[in-house]
Parts: structure tokens; sequence; C-alpha cells
């Protein structure tokens, strides 16, 4: 986004929000019905954004057609407020509706749009998370017809799902997807959770707040509604595994930073040649950060 | 004893088709194209049944509609019009009636299909275990480790060395290829197998293996099988029952050994005749 770009003088033509009123209305329908079918792929009528298509539109849509005045928005890419696609796509809200608060603390927002990351931070049940989704359907690496995958869907076919991860078993003795994990909602629809890491499934598991997923480009909606089951694919006998950023002594690794050992980490390449880790949630890293300073200062 | 298959006028026409398409095909017309349209009748009014553990023979020169017919009875292609009634151990299913959900469970459950070109058959983007995994997968095994036991069983049993399960189908033999094929038809101890022409191509001593092989399948599970082929030395080993079909008809059946002994139309008596 131009970062001098500025609405035009005639604000009244834009409504709050971007979208018109007859998009939101639409969106908020196909909401209601992801929901009412947890994981199914609802297509809806995705609008033209003034941004390409695989900048969060899909994501953005979804915030946009839920924000109200009173709401507190935070963006986060990859688990960072300030990277240049979640910078964009904030101050994008902050222009188009007016008295929207933001914030880069997970605890503050009511509505947190994201890509790639599931906070630390646990949600609450008055707390939205919207995923932005490059694919929907986990489906397409072992069927090429949309038509056909409908009907798999429809059946919970998922067969051919596994076989490919039975082939992963078998050629690396593990199961290497790392992000993107297909995902088994409420006991039927399989989703593809949009690229978060492994870590981050469990999170999906009955968990508090309602997650919505929303790809732009593929026209789909879903949703993981609040208290339901998120089961990754798997085998009975090979438990889910998650990354676990263990040393080659099998200690867990902290993160440099906020000396943190239950986030997500970052590998960073360091100038000096060396390797570092560090929290990929920076609000989480920071409030780490903050209490064990507060700590020091206090004794 | 009640049987497993009854099959009731089964017939598939490909084109649009019209009131002249049966009554101007068949061999005393000596095609199955229909003159007046131009419709393939592939299969017509075709009938018969199957007792379990029976194998019937569905015997024909290339055209004449073998494969139609089964193919229709396993959902690869949907027929005309025609009954067909399954009966699982309690229950009889109306084959034709049920919605693709159902037809997909019998499918993947209670039938097993081994095609002449492993192709149609086979994955050959997956290992041949993971072929044979996937129909376990599809009948809801999924634990790992009884999978693997399962298909290396499998591939045992039907003579592929289990070293090799974990490679592609692909750098097969042709012969190996259709063990792997009727090791995964067999996945699920079906009590229906159709096989459609699994020797055709194969070299006369692999072709010998493989039919000892499905003989031994039926002995050991009791497995119904309706075998097509256009060589009647498979029919002479395998089947119990014959049917010779031409142009989409039926022509014949009953008894193997009296259909080669005293065939009774004149397109068997030839087809006898130029195999003595
Ligand atoms: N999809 C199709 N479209 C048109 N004709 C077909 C199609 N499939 C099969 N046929 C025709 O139906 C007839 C019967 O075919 P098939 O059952 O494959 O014979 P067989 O297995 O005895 O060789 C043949 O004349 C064949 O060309
Ligand atoms: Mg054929
Ligand atoms: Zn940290
Ligand atoms: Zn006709």
């Amino acid at each position: 986004m131009n970062p001098n770009y500025k609405l035009p003088a005639a604000q009244d033509s834009y409504s709050f929000g971007f979208l018109d009123e007859f998009a939101k209305r639409e969106i908020r329908r196909v909401i209601l019905k992801a929901i009412s079918i947890p994981g199914y792929q609802t297509p809806y009528a995705s609008r033209e954004m003034p941004m390409g298509r695989g900048f969060g539109t899909g994501g953005l849509q979804l915030t946009l057609a839920m924000i109200g005045p009173d709401d507190t928005l935070k963006v986060i890419d990859q688990g960072s407020d300030d990277s240049v696609n979640a910078v964009n796509l904030r101050k994008f809200a902050e222009l188009t509706c007016p008295g929207v608060s933001t914030t880069e603390s997970t605890a503050d927002a009511s509505l947190i749009q994201t890509r790639h990351r599931v906070p630390e931070t646990a949600l609450r049940e008055d707390q939205v998370l919207n995923l932005q989704v490059p694919y929907p359907d986990p489906l397409v690496i072992v069927e090429p017809s949309e038509a056909r995958r409908k009907v798999m869907h429809g059946e919970g076919d998922y067969a051919r799902l596994l076989t490919k991860l039975y082939e992963d078993l078998v050629q690396f003795d593990e199961i290497t997807i790392s992000h993107r994990y297909p995902t088994r909602v409420n006991g039927h629809y399989v989703i593809d959770p949009s690229p978060i890491p492994r870590y981050d499934v469990p999170r999906l598991h009955q968990a508090k707040a309602l997650m919505l997923f929303g790809a732009g480009r593929e026209k789909k909606i879903y949703a993981v509604p609040p208290y339901t089951d998120a089961e990754p694919l798997v085998f009975d006998d090979i438990p889910f595994r998650t990354e676990n950023f263990h040393t080659a002594d099998g200690k867990r690794r902290p993160c440099a930073r906020c000396g943190a050992t239950d986030s997500f980490l970052d590998e960073l390449n360091l100038e000096t040649g060396g390797k570092a880790w560090q929290c990929s949630d920076t609000d989480y890293c920071n409030r780490q950060l903050a209490a064990a300073n507060d700590r020091e200062v206090t004794p | 004893m009640k049987p497993i298959l009854e099959v009731q006028g089964l017939t598939r026409i490909h084109g649009t088709e019209c009131p002249s398409c049966l009554d101007m095909t068949g061999p005393e017309h000596n095609t199955n194209v229909c003159p007046a349209c131009g419709s393939i009748v592939a299969a017509a009014n075709v009938s018969f049944s199957l007792q379990p553990g029976e194998i019937l023979g569905i015997m024909g020169e290339s055209g004449s509609g073998k494969s139609t017919v089964v193919k229709t009875l396993y959902f690869d292609q949907a027929p005309t019009r025609g009954k067909a009634c399954f009966r699982d151990d309690t229950r009889t299913h109306d084959l034709f009636e049920l919605n693709s959900a159902e037809q997909r469970w019998l499918r993947n459950h209670r039938f097993g299909m081994v095609y002449q070109n492993p192709n149609l058959g086979l994955n050959f983007s997956i290992s041949a275990g993971g072929n044979i995994a996937e129909r376990l997968l599809m009948n809801d095994l999924n634990h790992y480790g009884d999978i693997r036991r399962r298909a290396s069983e499998l591939l045992t049993r039907t003579d592929v060395m289990v070293g090799r399960m974990d490679e592609s189908p692909r750098q097969f033999s042709g012969g190996m290829q259709q063990r792997v094929q009727i090791a995964k038809a067999l996945a699920t101890r079906p009590p229906l197998l159709f096989l459609d022409e699994v020797t055709t191509g194969l070299d006369l001593s692999v072709q010998a293996r493989i039919l000892d092989l499905i003989l031994e399948i039926q002995h050991e599970l009791d497995t119904a099988m309706i075998v097509v082929t256009h060589d009647l030395g498979v029919i002479r080993l395998l089947a119990s029952r014959t049917l010779v079909m031409k142009h989409g008809r039926v022509i014949e059946s009953g008894l193997t050994d009296q259909i080669l002994e005293d065939p009774q139309h004149a397109y068997t008596q030839q087809l006898v005749a130029s195999t003595l």
C-alpha cells in the first residue's frame, strides 16, 4: 500500500469499513453459515480490495464485515505486529473504520487478524481470530477436480489424504508436513488451517474464541467455532507431534531475547554467522521481557 | 443358498437412444451400433445370478460388452437401465437405486476389482504398500502398524516380495502389477470380486501362476467372482458357469463344461472349435 495514500476528500461516499453494506451483509451471512457447519468451505463473493489478492484480502474482508467502532483491532503477520504487511492492513483499517482502536496487545484486542500464527496468549470467549488463508482446500494435493473434492468432503472421504501421510511415514519415518496440517473439525470436515505451524494446531481445539478463515482469492470462508473439536489427521498409533525446539542434548531452547521456554521460536541468522532463536510472537516476547525486568527491579 | 448377486435386464447404451436401438442391434444384426441413431448398445438385457463363492465366467470377443457388465456393477459407469441386487449377510442392496455415498461404501468395503490395465487399478505415484493402505484406510483401519502388517501379509499372499512394498508399482513387471492389484482388491476380504482380463497380455507361465493364485483365493476365502475374458483357457480353468456374449447380448449361458462340450449357439461352436 502506498504510505501516502489518503481517502478522497468526500469520505461520505465510502462506507464505514470500506465495503458497502450489501457486501458486509453477505459476508456476515456467510460467516453465520460457516459457523453453523464447522469446517465447511462456504463460498462467498470475494470483493475486489485495493490491494492484490494474496495479501490477506480474505482475512481483511472478514475483519471489515465484522468490525464496529467499539472494536479494538490487532493485526499480525507471522506473529509480528510491525511487519510491512501487518502495518499496511492495520493502517487500512484505521483509515476506513473511523473510531476503531488498534493495539499490539493480544489481551486488549477484540478482533485479531493474523497470517501464519495463532497468538501465544490464550484467547478468550469475547475475542475473534481471523486467519488469512491462501489455499483453503486440503484435498487439492490428492484430487485436482473441485467437483470431486466437494463430494469427498461431503462424504467425509479422507482416505487418500491419510494415504499421503502413510507415504510420508514410509519414506521419512515421520510426517513431514510443517504448515497447513490437515485438521478435522467437529468430527467431519477436514480443513487447511492456513499456514500456521504444527505448534499452533492444538490451539484450534476446543478454543474459547471463534476462529474464522478467509480465502480471498479462492472465495471461501470457514470456521472453527468456540468449544469445537479440531483434531489433526493422524494414525491411531502415531501421535501428532509439534515442533519441540530442543537442542542436540534434548533441552528446550529458550527465547534468546526474553528467555521464554513455552513459545514458538523463529530461527534467526546472526550477522556474526551464528544462529539465534527468538519468540515469533512479538507481543508475547515483549510481555515476557517486561515481566522479567519487573522482577529484576523489584526483588 | 440365496444368490449373492442377481442381475436383471442390465443395459448400457452410449448415445442418444432411439426406439429402434434394441431391435436393430445384436448378434442377428451382426452389430452393436444402431443403424437408426448411431448409438452403441454396449450391453442389453443381461441377466444372471451368482452364488456365494462361485466363479462365473463372461466370455466373448473384444467389444462384446463384457467389461461394460462388470464396470456397471462396480459403479465405474451407470447403466442405462436394469437392476442388480447384492445380498450381504443380512441385507439386500438394490445397487442402482443407492446414492453415491452408499455405492462408494459397497465398492470400498464389499467389492474388489482387478483391471486388465494396472493403470486403472493402481496409483503409480505412491508405493505398492500405499495402494493397499489406501483401501484399508477407506475401511477405517487407522493404525499405521496394523496397516503395514496387513499390507505385507497381503503382498506375501500374492507372491509380491515384501522387500519391494515401498517401491512404486510403476517399476514392477506386468505380472507383479496384477498381483499388487489382486492384493489391493483382497484387502477388505470382499465377498465379491470382479476380474477383467487380468491375465491378458502376460507370459503364459506368469498367466498360469496368477490363475492358480485366483483359484487358491477362492478356496481360502470363498470369494464369489466374475471373471471376464476372451480366453477360453481361462474360462475352462476358473469358471463353473459361463455367459457367452456377442454384440452386447448374452447368447448362451450354462455350466462351463456343458458349453465347452456341447455349444448350442453357432458362434460358441465356432469359438470352441477354433481353440481345439
Ligand atoms: N464410453 C464409451 N463410449 C462409446 N462406446 C463405448 C464406450 N465404452 C465402451 N463402448 C463400446 O461398447 C462396446 C462394449 O465395450 P466393452 O464392454 O468394453 O467390450 P469388451 O469388454 O467385451 O471388449 C464396444 O463396442 C465399445 O466400443
Ligand atoms: Mg473389456
Ligand atoms: Zn521471547
Ligand atoms: Zn437407436
